[in-house]
């Protein structure tokens, strides 16, 4: 039975310009927290992803193997294929994937369900920016993949291919780093990914085609460096790179002092621009929804 | 009228069943082709999604085939061949067995196999027909269009020969693949589990494309002997090649495909009768 007046200042604090900027940070963390939780509630599922994770790394370790064996050793006596030793291969491929473990994310998905079934309406009439929920939402699903995906593969894959860390220890806080902005530039491409249902209406296709070429694109099939020359200018401007490639030649010591900070630049770039982009893009696809009831 | 009724009800033995299942296995494929052609455009997009990510695998080998001659003794085209030849038993596989795959979210789950039971026509038969990927036929081609390319380039004979090698391996490999899924899919009847073991095998099927030399030997026998994807591309597919050792290996891909499909088959039957409905 309050008075009325705080009541009205209540409602005026659900308009998201009239909300301060801890309560609209202390908003987007609770939706971190929800996913977090709700992850948390389906951590079954992800047991058989850890089988799954470590077939492609023992796959591509043997489909690596033969290739190294196949090669013709260079002048210090070893095989290096584009510029990789075997150890640093086999290491690229298992961080690649364990990387992808933390940062993957169904984003494109979620959004284009929301368009196609109508939810979207009822997202549109709550007091935040969905695009900035499901960003936090995928923040949420990376602290739960981190726990409870990411740290058992690597538990298992690290001891079963005798990885090689880096000697120098400041690169590991750097690759985590790196791999924070991927997992921002990935969810923001994804979500323009699904903003495609505004104008598609089905994107299943899409979807797909996204799917098979992300890993490819990302370098977590095989490194750039074993693409032809034209490919490797084509990698260098678009965002893709940042997603796998930087990480994993960061923790491999590849970029070292300036182009160590110039690749996390380029990643800062990327997530910011793509974050952007994906903001305006949102806010002029939402004008063609017509929700049929609800 | 009630006669035909009760006509349309006798039960059918042998071979006359056999006929009657295929009947309905086309009808329900016609209305299958029917409801997709009406999302036209989604057709179409499907079909570019699956050649986009054949291209995309091909790059793959290429890229790979680029800073060497040969891998473990495996010549490029030959490789490819391989690959092209485990499109055509994956199409087959993906237009008739494409339902298989999320199974127990559907049928156990949601409900779906109550209504399965109801009918006079096996519940296998059904749960397949109820879902096509059309898109398996552009695998097919592709799969055909590579092996072909791939064999002109190691000067491989193209007869009456091959052709019929194709159609017999092609579909005996299909039947290894949906053995082994027909059987991850029927675990489900004991363990209610929503996706279970099928997305891990799933992608294992990639890594069987490659020649199974360049795997350590317990791989290659479980490969050959547990978990048999040595047979859905890698065997069949040398017969082609001439191979020596494997091409005669290759010719027990019909006897491997009928076993793992018919003992997967009686795996789905105790599951059906162990089948209690969540009532939803």
């Amino acid at each position: 039975m309050s008075e009325p007046t705080t009541e009205a200042v209540r409602a005026d604090r659900l308009v998201p310009w009239g909300r301060s900027w801890t309560a609209t940070l202390g908003l987007y963390a609770s939706f971190v927290r929800l996913s977090f939780l709700k992850f948390l509630a389906y951590r079954l599922r992800y047991y058989t992803g850890v089988i799954s994770y470590t077939i492609f790394i023992s796959g591509h370790y043997y489909i690596y193997s033969a290739l190294f064996r196949s090669g013709t050793p260079g002048p210090g006596g070893a095989v290096t294929i584009g510029g990789l030793t075997l150890p640093e291969m086999v290491t690229y491929v298992a961080v690649g994937w364990i990387g992808r473990s933390f940062y993957f994310n169904n984003i494109s998905r979620q959004l284009s369900r929301m368009v196609v079934e109508g939810e979207i309406a009822m997202q549109l009439i709550k007091p935040f920016h969905l695009q900035t929920v499901m960003l936090s939402e995928a923040v949420g699903e990376s602290c739960f993949r981190l726990m409870m995906f990411t740290l058992p593969i690597t538990v298992v894959i690290v001891p079963l291919f005798h990885l090689l860390g880096p000697t120098d220890f400041a690169l590991y806080p750097w690759t985590f780093l790196s791999f924070c902005l991927a997992l921002v530039i990935y969810s923001q491409w994804n979500f323009l990914i699904g903003c495609l249902a505004f104008y598609l209406k089905n994107i299943q296709g899409v979807l797909r085609a996204q799917m098979v070429s992300m890993d490819f694109l990302t370098g977590v099939l095989i490194p750039f460096t074993l693409f032809p020359h034209w490919f490797q200018v084509v990698v260098q401007w678009l965002p893709f790179q940042g997603i796998s490639y930087i990480p994993v030649t960061i923790f491999l010591g590849k970029r070292t002092g300036p182009e160590l900070y110039q690749a996390i630049g380029l990643q800062f770039a990327w997530a910011i621009g793509l974050f952007i982009l994906a903001r305006l893009v949102f806010k002029f696809s939402v004008r063609r929804v017509i929700a049929q009831g609800g | 009228m009630s006669e035909n009724l009760l006509v349309g009800r006798k039960p059918r033995r042998g071979v006359t069943a056999f006929i009657w299942q295929l009947g309905i296995y086309g009808t329900y494929f016609a209305q299958f082709v029917k409801s997709r052609l009406a999302y036209r455009m989604d057709f179409v997009i499907d079909t570019l999604a699956v050649s986009f990510s054949i291209v995309i695998q091909m790059a793959v080998l290429t890229t790979l085939f680029s800073k060497v001659r040969s891998l473990d003794g495996w010549s490029f085209p030959e490789v490819l061949f391989i690959y092209g030849f485990s499109l055509v038993p994956l199409g087959l596989f993906n237009l008739i067995s494409v339902n298989l795959y999320g199974f127990s979210e559907k049928y156990i789950i949601q409900g779906k196999l109550d209504r399965v039971l109801l009918r006079p026509v096996g519940t296998l038969t059904q749960v397949l027909c109820e879902s096509f990927s059309v898109s398996g036929i552009n695998e097919i081609l592709l799969g055909i269009g590579v092996m072909i390319y791939a064999g002109r380039e190691l000067g491989l004979p193209l007869g009456i020969q091959q052709v019929l090698g194709l159609a017999v391996l092609a579909p005996s490999a299909a039947l290894v693949y949906s053995g082994v899924f027909l059987a991850i899919t029927s675990v489900t009847f004991w363990f209610e589990d929503r996706m279970g073991l099928a997305p891990p095998v799933y992608n294992l099927i990639r890594f069987s494309r490659y020649p199974i030399t360049i795997y350590s030997l317990p791989v290659r026998l479980f490969l050959t002997f547990a978990l048999p994807f040595a047979w859905v591309a890698f065997y069949p597919a040398t017969w082609f090649l001439g191979s020596p050792g494997f091409a005669r290996v290759a010719l027990l891909t019909p006897l491997v495909g009928i076993v793992v499909f018919s003992g997967a088959v009686l795996i789905w039957k105790r599951g059906i009768k162990r089948y209690s409905s969540t009532g939803s």
